[in-house]
Order: C-alpha cells, then structure tokens, then sequence
C-alpha cells in the first residue's frame, strides 16, 4: 500500500497542511462532538457551570437497535465516574424511556418510567418501572438484577461507560493550537456509568409504522437542584 | 478559501487507505507513539481552556444544503439530516439492519458518522456517513467489547460501588408527574450539545420531540450553529480535498 504522504505529497498537498487541516478538524468551538449528552444541559448538570450538579439526573446516552425480533434500548446516566464514585441511585428523580411506534413519531406511544427506592439494607436499592410494553401494573426488584414479565427483560446497573472518543485530544488541540487528537485514546475508557436496559419482544409493542422514535427524559421531584 | 488542492477522486483514493491516514493521524499528533494514554477522570467542561476564536473568513457559507441532502442509512427515500434530528428521537427501522442513524447500537462509531453528516456531501462518489469511520478520526470502539446477550454493556471497571441486589420493601416515591421538573432530553447523540448554542440548552432540554417538530422550531438554531463550525474548518476540510455540504459564495 502505498503511503498517505507519498500518494498526496506527489499531488501537491505536503502532510503539513494535511496536519493543518485535521487541526481545523479538531478546532470546534467547545461543545461540538465534545460528548454525546454528558454534561449536558451545563448549568444543570456540570459542575463547572453549576455548584450543585444534578448527577443522577444528567443523561449520558440513549441507544435503540433491533435484532431477532427484539427491541434493545439503554439510557445510560450519572457518567462518566471514575472507579470511586458512589452509586447514583436517587429517589427524586424520575426516568421516561419514550416509545413512538405510530406516526407522529413526537407522541409516545409508550412512555416507561422509572423510579428509585431505598431499601432495609444499607447498600439496597430498588426500581420500579412502569409502562412496559405488555406488561400490565410495574415491575419491580432490585437493581443489579435481571427483572423479566411477559417477556420484557429489564436491568439497571452500573456498567463500564459505552460512549468512546478522544475528548483529551479534542481540548488538547483546542488548547494548544497543535493536533493532538488520536483514535487510539479514548477519553471515556475505563470509567463508569449507570444505565437502564430494556429488552422487548416485538410482540408487546404491537403495530410499528415506517419506524420507532425514541427518546430519553429525566425529571427531578420539586425543581432543579 | 483557495481552491480545493486536489481532485475529489484523489480525496476518495484517501479514504480507501484508512492505514494511511491513521498514520497520518499519528504522525500529526505531538509524539506519534500511539500508546495508549490513561486519562484522567473527568473534568467538568467549564474547566477547559477557552475556544479559541474563530479566524475570521472570506467566504461565505451557506449550511441549508447540509440539512436537506439525502442522508444514507435513514428510512425512506428523502430522509435527510433535518429528517433524522428533527424531532430530536432515535428513529430506528426494525426491518433493516441497526447503524446509526438507523438506531443506534452502542458499538456505533456515532461522533465520526456525525460528523461526516454535518460536514459532507453526500452526492460525491466516496463520500458518505462512513467517511470519518471509516480513517477512523476517533478511536473505532470501546474500550470493552459488548455483549450480544442481555444486558448487553459491559461490567464495570475497577471494584466500584455497587448496589447489593438484593432487598425489599423498597421505598418509592408515587408523586405525579406534574410534581417533577424537567432536567434533561435526549434523542439523537451530541445533536444538542454541538448544534444547541448555550442561551437555549436548558429550554431546549425542556421542550418536547412534538415541540421540535411544531414549525421546526430549532432548525434556526441548528443552522446557526454549524454556520459557526464552517465558519471555523470549512475551508480545511475543502483544502483536505473534501466536499462539503455547506455551499460557498
């Protein structure tokens, strides 16, 4: 194969201005690709904007893919933590997974919601869901355990974070005006999130249109932190 | 902006080279080692050096083209960037395959296939929402594989924290609705914290799917805010030889 400078160099482009715009690549104003949702809104949910930010309630990421004739979804929030963190499970914040299986897809169809309880032990934890497609009343158990009805399968957890991207090297360059950024660093490897996962038949979401619509909601009980 | 220093089909040889420019990558970069760097835990953004400001540009961009240009991997035949965000939700084709912006798979490289949608043409032969992914500009996967089987992500790192997975008689609140404040939304990933500009991002959190939809009520902003990006790197992805969406004048 033959090289990426001697196939361009030949062409004119010298690998300094390649260099160069690969920076500009880079050079994106702060926001922009800097996370998926992490952080996000700022002056709610990250610390350098808020002196009291609202973890637990801060989504990181929402996912919905298919296969063998069952719907995955995750929202993964309270993330990225390192190692140390404690756990994020809070009572006053209520979680929606939205549903759209019909046309408009901006009216949920089914909305799932889920909440968080203290229990007798001092590392007990519980969730409740409601609105589970095909199951009738709410599902309820410990988290870090595998809860099923009508064969949805549910889970929360803590899970090592799923987004990657070189946010180092994103703010490195921003910095330093000098590309820093690479595909083998990943700013998110080796910390942690919470997550909920759903898995649901096909069958218990009925009639899906041209598509589904999905989106992930967090509200917190009495007003923001 | 100068004139584009090499031909289109130049641009796609590039891209058919993903070693090559990986190296490059590398080679840009401050040691070109490729070693692995253990990152730090995560700052809060605030705490990042300021942006720099923009060079100022002659040229002019124009970014409609960018939101309305078929984008490959939607459903229907006239989906487009506006199509896939607005309203901002995951839409997922249970009848095809998952890759984002079909859905969206954990494993999916999201911010290069994102970035290839914002910044590209479409319509030119080698070009498409692979086109970053496929270098790759960022790192391809995650750190840890996933799992095909229920839960699906992988366990966490170190020995954490965690709850004990056991218990009963768990104490939930049964508050309505209407007695919690909104804090955050998300459909697609990073639409709101690269194409939301800071004045809206808590009314835009706020706001509904149905919200984004009345009168594309957003699209002004979205537009806004990539003006901002090409503004910025517009004439280096056209220097790199690449077709960009937005259109000159």
């Amino acid at each position: 194969m033959r090289s990426f400078f001697r196939t361009v160099g030949a062409r004119g482009l010298a690998a300094g201005a390649a260099c160069a715009a690969l920076s500009g690549l880079l050079l994106l104003p702060a926001d922009v690709a800097e996370s998926a949702d992490h952080l996000d809104p700022p002056t709610r949910t990250d610390a350098g904007f808020d002196t009291t930010p609202d973890i637990p309630a801060d989504i990181a990421d929402v996912f919905a893919w298919h296969s063998n004739g069952t719907t995955k979804i995750a929202m993964t929030f309270a993330g990225p933590v390192a190692t140390t963190a404690p756990t994020y499970y809070d009572r006053d914040v209520l979680y929606k997974i939205n549903v759209s299986t019909q046309a408009p897809g901006t009216s949920p169809e089914f909305v799932i919601k889920f909440r968080f309880g203290k229990g007798q032990g001092p590392n007990d934890w519980g969730v409740r869901i409601e609105g589970l497609p095909g199951v009738t009343g709410t599902l309820e158990g410990p988290v870090e355990t595998t809860l099923t009805a009508n064969g949805v399968k549910a889970r929360v957890g803590l899970y090592d974070e799923p987004f990657f991207f070189d946010l180092i090297g994103f703010r490195e360059t921003r910095s330093f005006g000098t590309i820093r950024i690479r595909n083998d660093r990943n700013f998110f490897d080796g910390q942690n999130d919470t997550a909920l996962v759903l898995e649901i038949p096909d069958t218990n979401l009925g009639t899906i249109g041209s598509n589904l619509d999905v989106w992930g909601q967090t509200l917190r009980f009495g007003g923001n932190l | 902006m100068r004139a584009p220093s090499f031909s289109l089909r130049r641009a796609a040889m590039i891209f058919a080279t993903p070693l090559a420019l990986t190296a490059l990558l590398a080679a840009c970069g401050d040691s070109g080692s490729g070693s692995q760097v253990v990152v730090p835990a995560p700052l809060p953004s605030g705490t990042g050096t300021a942006t720099p400001t923009p060079t100022p540009t002659a040229v002019s961009y124009n970014v409609d083209n960018c939101f309305t240009q078929t984008v490959q991997g939607q459903t229907g035949v006239t989906a487009t960037l506006q199509s896939q965000i607005i309203p901002d939700t995951l839409k997922l084709d249970i009848t095809r395959s998952t890759r984002f912006p079909n859905g969206r798979h954990p494993a999916d490289p999201v911010v290069d296939i994102l970035l290839a949608e914002l910044f590209l043409d479409m319509t030119v032969t080698g070009q498409g929402p692979n086109t970053f992914a496929n270098i790759p500009l960022n790192p391809p996967t995650n750190d840890k594989p996933f799992s095909l089987t229920f839960p699906f992500l992988a366990t966490p790192n170190g020995s954490p924290a965690v709850a004990s997975g056991t218990g009963s008689g768990f104490n939930f609140r049964t508050d309505a609705d209407s007695a919690y404040v909104s804090v955050d939304r998300m459909g697609n990933p990073a639409i709101a914290t690269a194409l939301v500009g800071s004045s809206t991002k808590n009314s835009y959190n706020d706001a509904t799917p149905a919200d984004d939809a009345t009168n594309n009520k957003y699209l002004a902003e979205y537009k806004n805010e990539l003006h901002k990006f090409f503004d910025l790197i517009g004439d280096d992805l056209t220097n790199l030889g690449l077709k960009i969406c937005a259109r000159t004048s």
